[in-house]
C-alpha cells in the first residue's frame, strides 16, 4: 500500500499534498485504467498554477509583477478531484438529491436522480463534477449536461482495504487518504501546509476537524 | 351596458394569452419539480421521472422566447396593436387611482377611484376598461418574464457562464436569482388565477380573455333596453361561494407558506446559502398548494378555450340556419335562440330573469339581493 494511504473505508478523507505533487499524471492514468473511463471523462485532473505568470483572462490576466521583479516564485500542482467533503456544497445545491453524503462519509452520485442541471458544477469549489455525456444527443441540444460523474473515492476498493487507485499509483504520495487526524499528522511530519484557506478546510473536513490543521499551522 | 360586456383582447392576443399560459405553466411545473424535488416528488413521477424534466423545462423556455420574439414585433409593427400598447402604458390617472384606493383601504377616502370601479355601476364609456390593477399585472408579469428569460438563458449552459466570468459564484448567483424570481412569480400567478377565475361576475373563467373582442357582443339584446349598467342582472353561480373560499384559502396558504418557508434559509428574501432538498412541512404545504392553484389555472385556461370553441360553433350554426331559410332569421327566432358567449342558449322567456353572462353562467335569484343592497362592486365583495 502507498505511503499516502493510511486508512481506508468509513470516515476516510482524500486530501492533496500540493508540495509533493509533480503533475506526472499518474493518478489520472490510474483512475482511467481502473474504472475504464472514456477519453472525455476525467474524474481526477491536475491543475498547475504558475505563480507570477499571467493568466489568459480574468483576475490573473495581468498579475506578473513578481516575475517582472526577477523573482522565481515557482509553481503549484493541485490534484483536483472529489474530496468527499464533510459539508459538501454539491450535496447542498443538488435540487434532486442525486448527490448524497453517505453514512460512511463518501459523497455518492445516484445516477437515476440526476437531471444534469449542473448546479453541482457551480457549487463545487474543487472542480470535481464532470459531465461526460454533455455532447450527446438531447443533452447537447438542451444543454442539460447529461448525468454527472465524479470521483467515487474508489469505494469498492476501500471496502476491501485497498487504497484509491490514484493514491496507490501516486509516485510521490501526494494524495493522502485516511482520517482527518492522520492526514493532519502526515502533513505536519512532512512539513507541508494545507493548500486551502480556512473556509475551504471547513468545507472539506467540517469546522471541528479543520481545527486540527489550524493548530498545526499555529504551532509552526 | 357594463364593462362586463366589453371585449378585452384582440384575436391574436387571446391566442397569445393561451399559448403564454401554456408555456408558463409547463415552465412552472417542470421548474418547481426540479427546485422542490423533495416536496413535489409526485409531480416528478407524473412527468415521467427526473429524466427529461430539465429538457422539457428548457424546451418550454425556448418556446416562450420564440413566442415573445414573435409577439413583441407584432405588437409594435401593427398600427392597431400599437394603440393597444399605448392603452396599457401607465398614466397619471392610474397613480391617482392607486393613491385613492390606498386611502380608501385605510378609511381616509369615501370611495374608490372611478377608474378602479368598472363593475360598480359605471357604464363602459365612463371608466377605463383597464384599471391600474390590470396594467400593473401586465407590467409586473412582463418584467418578471423578461428577467426569467434572461437569467434562464444565462444559467442554461453554466460552463459558458463560468468561463466568461471566470467565477463559479456568478452561475450560482443567477441560479438563486432565477429561483427567487420563480417564487415571486408563482405568487403572482396564483393571485392572477384567483382574481380572474373567481371574480363573482366571471366565475369560473373570464371569457374576455379567450373570446376576441370582435366576436364578443357588446349587448345581449336591445341596447336601448339598458338604461342602467346592467350590473344588477348579474347573479352568482351557486357553487361560487364555496369554490372561491377553497381557492382563496389555497392561495393564501400557498403564498404565506412559501414566504414563511423562505425564512428558514436565512437572509430573506435573498437566501444566505443556496440549499435545496432539505425538506420542510411548511414548504411542502405551500409549494403543493401553489402547484394545485397553477393546475387549476391551466384547467381553467383550457376550459376557456373549450367555451370559446363552443360559442363559435353555435354562432356558425346560427348563421348557417339563416342561410338555408333563404333570408334573415326573424326577430322572434333570434331572441329565442340568442347565443351565449359560451355557446349556450338563453330562451326568450328566461331573458328577463337570467341574463346571459359572458361565461354562460346563470345564477340564482337569491344572489340578486347582493346587487340590490348596494354591494355592486364585486371588488368590494
Amino acid at each position: 500500500m502507498s505511503q499516502g494511504v493510511m486508512s481506508t473505508g468509513e470516515g476516510m478523507r482524500i486530501f492533496p499534498d500540493v508540495e509533493a505533487c509533480i503533475d506526472c499524471g499518474g493518478c489520472v492514468v490510474a483512475c482511467k485504467r481502473t474504472w475504464d473511463r472514456e477519453i472525455q471523462n476525467q474524474r481526477i485532473d491536475i491543475t498547475t498554477m504558475a505563480e507570477g505568470v499571467a493568466g489568459p483572462q480574468g483576475e490573473n490576466a495581468d498579475k506578473t509583477g513578481r516575475l517582472e521583479a526577477g523573482e522565481n516564485p515557482g509553481e503549484t500542482s493541485l490534484p483536483m478531484q472529489c474530496y468527499h467533503c464533510e459539508n459538501a456544497p454539491c450535496v447542498s445545491v443538488c435540487p434532486t438529491n442525486a448527490l448524497q453524503k453517505e453514512d460512511d462519509g463518501f459523497v455518492a452520485v445516484h445516477e437515476d436522480l440526476c437531471v444534469g442541471c449542473q448546479y453541482c458544477l457551480s457549487g463545487c469549489p474543487f472542480g470535481a463534477p464532470q459531465f461526460p455525456d454533455s455532447d450527446d444527443g438531447s443533452a447537447q441540444i438542451f444543454g442539460t449536461g447529461g448525468i454527472m460523474d465524479k470521483c467515487t473515492g474508489c469505494r469498492e476498493r476501500q471496502e476491501v482495504q485497498k487504497g484509491p487507485a490514484c493514491a496507490e499509483e501516486c509516485a510521490t504520495d501526494a494524495i493522502l487518504v485516511g482520517g482527518a487526524g492522520e492526514i493532519a499528522d502526515e502533513l505536519e511530519q512532512r512539513g507541508s501546509q494545507p493548500f486551502f484557506n480556512d473556509e475551504a478546510m471547513e468545507v472539506i473536513f467540517g469546522a471541528e476537524d479543520a481545527q486540527l490543521f489550524q493548530t498545526d499551522q499555529q504551532e509552526q | 351596458m357594463t364593462n362586463l360586456d366589453h371585449g378585452k383582447f384582440s384575436r391574436a392576443t387571446t391566442m397569445f394569452h393561451s399559448l403564454l399560459a401554456l408555456t408558463v405553466f409547463v415552465l412552472f411545473f417542470t421548474g418547481y419539480a426540479i427546485a422542490f424535488n423533495t416536496e413535489l416528488w409526485w409531480l416528478v413521477e407524473l412527468m415521467g421521472g427526473n429524466e427529461g424534466v430539465l429538457s422539457i423545462h428548457r424546451a418550454a423556455g425556448f418556446s416562450l422566447i420564440a413566442l415573445t420574439g414573435f409577439w413583441v414585433p407584432y405588437m409594435l409593427l401593427r398600427s392597431s396593436s400599437r394603440s393597444n400598447f399605448r392603452s396599457v402604458l401607465p398614466s397619471p390617472d392610474d397613480a391617482r387611482a392607486f393613491l385613492q384606493d390606498v386611502k380608501f383601504a385605510l378609511g381616509w377616502a369615501d370611495e374608490r377611484h372611478p377608474s378602479a370601479r368598472q363593475f360598480a355601476g359605471f357604464k363602459a364609456d365612463e371608466v377605463p376598461l383597464l384599471s391600474y390593477v390590470g396594467k400593473g399585472v401586465i407590467w409586473i408579469f412582463t418584467v418578471e418574464l423578461i428577467l426569467l428569460m434572461i437569467s434562464g438563458l444565462l444559467i442554461w449552459r453554466k460552463t459558458w457562464l463560468i468561463d466568461f466570468y471566470n467565477s463559479q459564484s456568478v452561475a450560482m448567483a443567477f441560479v438563486a436569482f432565477h429561483g427567487l424570481l420563480g417564487i415571486i412569480m408563482l405568487m403572482g400567478v396564483m393571485f392572477h388565477t384567483f382574481e380572474h377565475g373567481f371574480h363573482p361576475a366571471f366565475y369560473p373563467v373570464e371569457m374576455k380573455a379567450f373570446l376576441p373582442k370582435d366576436m364578443t357582443p357588446n349587448f345581449h339584446g336591445d341596447p336601448d333596453e339598458y338604461e342602467t349598467t346592467g350590473i344588477e342582472r348579474l347573479r352568482r353561480k351557486p357553487s361560487w361561494r364555496w369554490a372561491t373560499n377553497v381557492v382563496a384559502v389555497l392561495v393564501v396558504v400557498g403564498v404565506v407558506s412559501v414566504m414563511m418557508a423562505s425564512l428558514e434559509y436565512g437572509g430573506y428574501p435573498v437566501p444566505d446559502t443556496l440549499a435545496f432538498g432539505e425538506g420542510s412541512v411548511l414548504r411542502t404545504i405551500g409549494i403543493n398548494a401553489g402547484i394545485f392553484v397553477l393546475l387549476l389555472g391551466l384547467v381553467l385556461s383550457m376550459y376557456g378555450n373549450v367555451l370559446r370553441a363552443r360559442y363559435v360553433s353555435r354562432r356558425d350554426q346560427r348563421a348557417t340556419g339563416a342561410a338555408t331559410d333563404g333570408g334573415e332569421p326573424s326577430e322572434t327566432k333570434r331572441s329565442s335562440s340568442e347565443p351565449r358567449s359560451d355557446g349556450g342558449e338563453v330562451s326568450g322567456a328566461n331573458r328577463s330573469t337570467s341574463d346571459p353572462r359572458s361565461d354562460g353562467g346563470e345564477v340564482s335569484e337569491t344572489n340578486r339581493s347582493a346587487a340590490d343592497h348596494g354591494s355592486t362592486d364585486p371588488n368590494d365583495d
